[in-house]
């Protein structure tokens, strides 16, 4: 499929055409932040966005989901898929997406994540702006994103469209676009190349030696002890984080005491309860019971254990873990180096 | 078997939670009555009892000695205990007398010889009897007590979070109060409110006091290091709703 191009000009009409069409989920401010949110007006979406809170993931499987509404024995799904777009999302985003895709699919088809997933058409946009945080460039990097319908390069004068599938080729059909130049296409190539350069942060090492040596350090409970000594167990590096997938299912009632929902929430293996399970008879045992086994389980799944089934570790680099730890000891290239040089 | 007893008792408190109970809207409210029978609750009914309680919501702390017995009395005759808010949970706000001596002074002034304003430290109701669950918040979040009486009523156990509050305002995608230069005590703060405080722009103040395992020494730094109070300040900090589980981490 080739690539197309859309004037600056034109482009505010392509956002609301498509708005008129269906939903439109896009980056939006969020007082100093930004968020992924449903379009009213192409004037909300600010693909000069760094990052947002939370990661897209959350239109297919939301922080707390109802998957089933029951009325004494009876139940019914609760899931309802939405087509829609997707607009705006970063690559290392569509990475993420792509391994809860494989995650959420592999042994148990997960259809309460699925069903929306395949009702979206994901348009991926370049990074505009790099956040503080981000080591993108510097992990799992000889890994393409890939899952996504096109990818939207924004270059003198407009954008440059390159469709990647026929969900994406059929956007085409709601804006004024040309084929694009070669030229064109060549400074939307050279503007994705830069960004690659722009991150504050990178790893040092190859995934493969980074581990070798976490693993290795499994036992050094020292070393575990000394990073996770200011973790507050919030779980907030686990809520934000684009490639954690683990979750936990409640029942409430409504108030006629009969009906109700059955309602999954995003867990967290860093909050403190996380794996305490019952033993029966009433008694529980946590078997992740001290904060330095609760970090470094969140390092062994993020750098470890995951990579083969990945073919990557289960990061993206998008940094948001680092900016939402208020100790500031879950930046995992900070926390990386630390472990190499033990 | 009919509908549960249930009844409300207050001690130290502003008897606030218990008002908590009739904001429902008048629809939920009355339709819960057709689940349990309300026995005893002076914000809203003159009748008392003195029969057996399926469930006793007490609320207060307990700061006077002369309390036990009456708590002791409505513990022997409930099948189950639930404190009831934030002083009968933790001591609350009532707790910020535990580390003066001279509070009686200033705040009763000339009157504060008076007998019946002899109070001794306050605690939640169980330093002086068995509590089976706990109603955190100052207020209580009427809907999780709907919740905890809706679980009982299916004979299962409430689910009551012992994670902080950054969980929920994570959820909601609230912008941390720390990236705009204030400072907050949600990482340590017990969750299950949803988080209304930061998605408003204010700082959490843990009103539903602290997690099992709140990580004190990493507060304090963080509101030093990141907000800029003095180590004194961020100490004193989390003494609000919290002043006792304060006293056993330091």
């Amino acid at each position: 499929m080739s690539s197309m191009f859309i004037k600056d000009d034109d482009f505010s009409a392509f956002v609301t055409t498509m708005i008129e069409a269906g939903p439109v989920y896009g980056p939006v401010a969020k007082r100093s932040r930004f968020i992924f949110e449903r379009l009213e007006s192409p004037e909300e979406l600010r693909l000069d966005y760094d990052v947002t809170i939370l990661p897209p993931k959350k239109l297919f499987f939301p922080p707390a989901q109802d998957l089933i509404r029951f009325d004494a024995d009876e139940f019914k799904s609760a899931i309802d898929p939405e087509e829609k777009v997707l607009l705006g999302v970063h690559f290392y985003d569509v990475k993420g997406l792509d391994q809860t895709d494989l995650l959420y699919s592999e042994r148990n088809f997960d259809s309460s994540y699925m069903a929306n997933r395949q009702t979206t058409t994901i348009v991926a946009s370049n990074i505009q702006n790099v956040s503080d945080r981000a080591f993108f460039a510097s992990v799992g990097a000889g890994v393409p994103a890939k899952g996504h319908d096109a990818f939207l390069t924004s270059i003198t004068g407009g954008y440059v469209f390159e469709p990647l599938t026929e969900r994406g080729e059929a956007l085409l059909k709601h804006g004024a676009f040309v084929a694009a130049t070669d030229a064109q296409v060549a400074e939307a190539e050279k503007v994705n190349a830069e960004a690659l350069t722009k991150c504050k942060e990178k790893h040092e090492h190859s995934a493969e030696d980074i581990a070798a040596k976490v693993a290795a350090a499994f036992d050094n409970e020292d070393l575990w002890s000394e990073l996770a000594e200011d973790c507050f167990s919030c779980g907030s590096c686990n809520t934000v984080c684009p490639t954690c997938y683990c979750f936990d299912v409640q029942d409430t009632w409504n108030v006629d005491a009969v009906s109700g929902q059955r309602t999954r929430y995003w867990d967290a293996c860093l909050t403190a309860d996380f794996a305490q399970v019952s033993l029966g008879e009433g008694a529980t045992e946590n078997f992740r019971g001290s904060r330095g086994e609760r970090f470094r389980h969140r390092f062994m799944r993020k750098s470890v254990y995951l990579n083969d089934k990945l073919g990557q570790p289960a990061c993206v680099g998008c940094g948001r873990c680092s900016a939402a730890c208020t100790a500031d000891i879950a930046d995992p290239v900070r926390v990386i180096d630390r472990i190499m040089a033990s | 078997m009919g509908k549960p007893k249930v009844a409300f008792f207050d001690f130290a408190c502003c008897e606030g939670c218990q008002i908590e109970m009739t904001n429902y809207g008048a629809e939920p409210f009355l339709e819960l009555l057709n689940h349990v029978e309300i026995v005893e609750f002076r914000e809203a009914m003159t009748e008392k009892t003195t029969e057996p309680i399926d469930i006793a919501f007490i609320e207060g702390s307990f700061t006077r000695e002369c309390d036990r017995a009456r708590l002791e009395e409505i513990r022997e005759r409930a099948a189950i205990v639930i404190a009831y808010g934030q002083c009968a949970t933790t001591g609350g706000i009532n707790a910020l007398k535990n580390h003066q001596d001279d509070y009686k002074e200033y705040v009763y002034g000339t009157d504060s010889d008076m007998p019946h304003l002899d109070s001794q430290k306050a605690y939640g109701v169980d330093a002086a009897i068995k509590v089976d669950y706990y109603a955190y918040g100052c207020p209580v979040n009427k809907y999780e007590v709907l919740q905890i009486v809706l679980h009982l009523l299916h004979g299962k156990e409430p689910v009551i979070p012992n994670y902080p509050v950054c969980v929920e305002c994570k959820r909601r995608e609230t912008v941390c109060r720390f990236l705009e230069g204030d400072h907050c005590m949600g990482m340590v703060a017990r969750a299950g409110c949803t988080a209304p405080c930061p998605a408003a722009g204010i700082p959490c103040e843990a009103c539903r006091g602290f997690v099992d395992d709140p990580n004190i020494p990493a507060l304090e730094k963080v509101l030093v290091e990141q907000a800029g109070f003095t180590p004194q300040r961020a100490h004193e900090k989390g003494r609000m709703f919290t002043a006792n589980a304060l006293e056993a981490t330091s």
